[in-house]
């Protein structure tokens, strides 16, 4: 019990201190709204997400039996969590905090918007706010290309974007992009995000030594990060940007527990010098044996 | 008296006539009906064969030597892989790969979701381990921490070097694999492995239902053999397809990072980030088990530090201790 106190107050003192530090949205990202309206079948989506990432810390929303953690995650059912605004719930979930992690690469913005209409169902006042201009793009009727080139001489990929449409041709201007590499699981970020120029051009630097294949070849992707405005619009291209990598084969060199065609020289020679020394010497006895054989023939027929 | 007794025997005569011919034209009409009938399906499925074949629908297929290859779609027969395939393909691994595991300590928190995923693939006993977590303290004084364990998948196996028989060897990319055909249970690599990951079958394997008809994968270990060795195969039948391994996937608090070292990139089984490898391990100051003894394991660790969790004891979860108290 002695122990217990101390160790409990300075929990309880951890935990308010972590809680007190409020965890702060950007203004211009609180009163971010969905781009469409939430209905049973959002919520229905919203829920399969939430049991496959959520569930495991934050419990089921309204039965509190989220996970006691420090600081606590939470209900999201509680009025503390539905007290954020959309926008504030969207950006933490992206962004994540501490033990909470980040989302961003794992689901995409609409199904984060699908996971908010799933919480917002155990919120009898709520009433939704739906992004007044719905638009699949930012601009309408209009392809969006993307074009990168890559620039050698100082490692830098340049991306320009810009919406063809019948009539005219326009610079993206001022959208978020993020580069990104292709791994075998996932896709590597490479750089920041930056955003586009009045022209519809950004510039990534492109890190030293990231292993293509034999060539150098990586496949690089630029997607915008405001998945809502823009839809999926993104580039993948194969460029020289990495570096070429010859790895051989882990079964390659000579080891003693590599497969008896690949073992050390020293042991195969030892071991056949030892078979032809056994062999050997099983040969000399035998052929004694001969000789003995023979002069007994020769000692019985000279005393006849 | 004679006619009298013949006449009658007439008309019964005529009568069975007249019964057995209508008996028989009936049958005639039957057999003939119904062998028009059959002669007409046949034709008819023949005919439908035919057009189908020569609709000229085809459809795009993936070589395993990655063409692209155009079929009659007729012709497509679903793939089922024999033993031989499993045999061959298990052993040579995949080309052009080096699989490495980063566990981060500081993030365990012993949920044993990783254990349970991996037993419920490999068709494991709760008390039967490929991976497993363990409480670990350093000294008296040095504080407590989960390391989930799993095989090493050295690059100079002490276990591989000390079967007797090719039961377990290494893999191009880096897997150690058992195959539970080849081996004899002779438990020399159970006692070469320096980090205890192997573990023997004392019992028939955990019986699973489909597992009698299944063909013995010797990339996932089932269905194993009594009297073998088993440990982890870093999901060698997962890797395959693309997908992370069982455990990493499986872990709720981003503990596991899986990936190529060809690539220098490894990825998160739970938050899906994909980070620089060597960034990842520059920075964290990871380090491996036992490199004194020179067995290069294909497994880091980043060190327990900044713990955002109590540590307690294994069985007393946060929620029971929350309900109780």
């Amino acid at each position: 019990m002695r122990k217990l106190i101390p160790a409990l107050t300075a929990i309880l003192l951890l935990g308010t201190r972590l809680s007190a530090q409020d965890w702060t949205v950007p203004d211009d990202r609180k009163g971010r709204l969905s781009t469409f309206a939430f209905d049973d079948e959002t919520r229905k989506t919203g829920q399969k997400l939430y049991t496959a990432n959520c569930k495991s810390c934050h419990g089921i929303p309204g039965e509190d039996n989220w996970l006691r953690l420090v600081p606590p995650p939470g209900d999201p059912a509680s009025e503390k969590f539905q007290k954020n605004s959309d926008g504030e719930m969207f950006y933490k979930v992206v962004t994540g905090r501490g033990q909470m992690p980040s989302f961003r690469t794992v689901l995409s913005a609409n199904e984060i918007w699908a996971l908010i209409s799933y919480l917002r169902s155990y919120n009898q006042g709520y009433v939704q706010q739906v992004m007044q201009l719905i638009t699949s793009s930012a601009y309408p009727d209009a392809e969006i290309r993307i074009a990168l080139a890559w620039n050698s001489a100082d490692s830098t990929v340049d991306i320009s974007a810009t919406a063809v449409s019948e009539k005219s041709s326009v610079a993206v201007t001022d959208a978020e992009m993020q580069l990104m590499v292709q791994r075998r699981f996932g896709h590597l970020a490479v750089d920041e995000p930056r955003n586009t120029d009045s022209r519809g051009f950004v510039r990534f630097r492109m890190p030293a030594g990231l292993p293509g294949d034999t060539a150098g070849n990586v496949l690089v992707m630029a997607r915008f990060t405001d998945e809502e405005t823009f839809g999926s619009a993104g580039k993948d291209t194969i460029l020289r940007a990495g570096m070429p990598s010859f790895n051989e084969s882990l079964v390659a060199p000579r080891a003693m527990w590599n497969t008896a065609r690949k073992a050390p020289v020293w042991i195969i020679l030892t071991y056949l010098g030892g078979v032809l020394i056994a062999w050997g010497f099983i040969m000399l006895v035998l052929l004694k044996l001969r000789d003995i054989f023979i002069i007994g023939e020769n000692s019985t027929l000279n005393n006849k | 008296m004679s006619e009298k007794k013949k006449k009658p025997a007439e008309e019964k005569n005529l009568d069975e006539i007249l019964d057995t011919s209508r008996r028989d034209f009936l049958k005639k009409v039957g057999l003939v009906g119904s062998a028009a009938l059959t002669g007409a399906a046949a034709l008819y499925s023949g005919y439908r064969f035919e057009k189908e074949k020569h609709s000229g629908a085809t459809i795009k297929v993936l070589t395993e030597d990655n063409r692209l290859v155009e079929i009659p779609v007729e012709q497509v027969k679903d793939y089922k892989p024999g033993l031989k395939v499993y045999q061959t393909r298990g052993r040579e691994g995949i080309e052009g790969k080096r699989w490495v595991m980063v566990i981060d300590l500081s993030k365990c928190r012993n949920a044993r979701k990783c254990v349970e995923a991996c037993q419920d693939a490999h068709h494991l006993r709760p008390y039967e381990y490929h991976i497993n977590t363990l409480v670990m303290q350093e000294s008296k004084n040095t504080p407590r921490y989960f390391m989930p364990k799993p095989c090493q998948h050295c690059d100079n196996p002490p276990c591989v070097s000390v079967c007797p028989v090719d039961a377990t060897f290494k893999r191009q990319d880096g897997i150690v694999l058992i195959d539970n055909e080849r081996c004899i249970g002779c438990r020399f690599c159970m006692s070469a492995c320096p980090y205890s990951a192997r573990m023997f079958h004392w019992q028939e394997p955990l019986a699973v239902e489909g597992d009698k008809e299944r063909v013995y994968d010797i990339e996932l270990n089932v269905p194993h053999k009594k009297g073998t060795i088993s440990k982890c195969l870093f999901s060698a039948d997962r890797l395959r397809e693309g997908i992370m391994p069982y455990c990493v996937s499986a872990c709720p608090n981003g503990v596991f990072y899986f990936g190529d070292e060809n690539e220098d990139a490894v990825t998160n089984g739970t938050t899906k980030e994909t980070v620089r490898l060597s960034e990842l391990l520059e920075q964290n100051g990871a380090y491996r088990l036992l490199p004194e003894l020179g067995t290069k394991p294909r497994v880091y660790y980043l060190p327990p530090k900044n713990r955002i969790f109590e540590f307690r004891e294994p069985g007393e979860t946060e929620y029971k201790e929350q309900h109780n108290t």
